[in-house]
């Protein structure tokens, strides 16, 4: 262990300290965050992961929201409302659509389980390096929390002319927002590389 | 003042990727030892391409507010409303916190990252010394809210595949809702490309 740590915000050098036992230690200067405390395992990691899992195909099997009017009934499932967007000829917003709500929550917890499972048995996933910067991209792409209340939205719209239901996909897109939220706070590069580190030994 | 020892100074460099700390790098074509991530000082050209992202989404910000982003056709009567008719649709329902939602993140957010950006990228191309604590806090504010914008373009998706009934109503996206997507995306790279480093470089 390096005996300086170099803050990412504003590149100042401080001695390493002991991590905290609660709460962070912060960048003398620029007040960035430096450490958190070691919490959490491997496994309790891979449990909210598996869970995730199965919320990801819940919230993608089912419909999000099932609408009355006029004596029919429409519904829509959360890869069909980016469809939606494709079919008026907007591509690249469809694209972007699926990319945060399906693609970039899949490919993250999936990455996760593939790196997280090896280690639970101390070994290191072939091609570790690939998969965590996969990771790292797509943590950065994953909106759940930020459609939740788009739909939210869409729902508050909607309810002016017709018989709204909210869908099995709706809540479990919710739950989906909570794991994903304490599963990257469980999760951080700094945390996962020191699991990494101690399967080496 | 002192000058205190940084990464920099000290010949230390931060793996962006991993946090790992590298002594020695051979940069430019230095990789991180334990992640295999390209090292840099900096992020590369940071200052020009974020200029320029900022610059693109600006210049996107106009059609995004003044193009309709939903045409909506019901039996009674045409809408076609822009991001500001849609608060102001939501405020009559009488939805207000909806609409004040929507407001903050499809008005107010887009155009405080832009406004954010531009003059932190003024103040490090002047080598300001002034208050980078505060521009420290601007940037981390911009990175955190730069993902709520999308709230909009979701809702948009939802409704346009919903309401698609024969004859009763039917909504079709207009492309402002394209340069909406386009202006999000711009501001959310922007904010990855600036190195929030160069704001204290020459403390």
């Amino acid at each position: 262990m390096p005996a300086v740590i170099v803050c990412p915000a504003c590149d100042l050098a401080h001695r390493r300290t002991p991590e905290p036992v609660r709460g962070r230690t912060q960048c003398a200067r620029c007040r960035a965050p430096l450490q958190r405390p070691h919490t959490g395992s491997v496994d309790a990691a891979i449990a909210v992961a598996l869970s995730a899992c199965v919320l990801l195909f819940l919230s993608n099997a089912y419909p999000l929201v099932v609408m009355h009017v006029n004596g029919s009934s429409r519904h829509t499932t959360l890869i069909g409302a980016a469809l939606g967007l494709y079919r008026q000829h907007y591509a690249t917003l469809a694209a972007l659509v699926i990319l945060t709500t399906v693609i970039a929550p899949m490919l993250q917890v999936a990455a996760l389980l593939y790196v997280l499972i090896p280690l639970r048995h101390r070994r290191r996933a072939p091609g570790l390096n690939a998969v965590l910067r996969i990771l790292t991209r797509m943590r950065l792409w994953s909106f759940i929390e930020v459609f939740m209340l788009g739909s939210l939205v869409a729902l508050v719209r909607l309810a002016k002319f017709s018989d709204i239901v909210p869908g099995i996909a709706l809540w479990s897109c919710a739950l989906l927002m909570l794991a994903l939220a304490s599963l990257s706070s469980m999760t951080s590069p700094g945390q996962l590389w020191r699991w990494i580190e101690q399967s080496g030994e | 003042m002192r000058t205190q020892a940084t990464g920099r100074s000290l010949g230390l460099l931060l793996c962006l990727d991993c946090h790992s700390i590298v002594r020695d790098a051979k940069l430019p074509h230095s990789r991180c030892p334990r992640c295999d991530a390209r090292l840099h000082v900096r992020k590369p050209h940071s200052l020009a391409v974020t200029t320029w992202l900022v610059i693109a989404a600006a210049v996107l910000y106009v059609p995004a507010n003044v193009l309709p982003v939903m045409d909506t056709h019901t039996i009674f009567d045409d809408e076609n409303d822009t991001i500001m008719s849609g608060v102001l649709v939501l405020l009559h329902s009488g939805s207000w916190p909806i609409a004040v939602l929507v407001f903050i993140a499809s008005i107010v957010v887009p155009l405080l990252k832009i406004l954010v950006l531009a003059v932190l990228l003024y103040s490090v191309w002047r080598r300001s010394p002034r208050r980078r604590l505060q521009r420290s806090g601007l940037f981390r504010m911009v990175e955190f809210i730069g993902r709520w914008s999308m709230l909009d373009i979701y809702a948009i998706s939802l409704l346009a595949t919903l309401v698609q009934v024969r004859s009763f109503a039917s909504i079709i996206v207009g492309w402002g809702a394209w340069a909406f997507g386009a202006v999000v995306v711009l501001t959310l790279v922007a904010a990855r490309t600036f190195d929030e480093r160069l704001l204290w470089d020459d403390a």
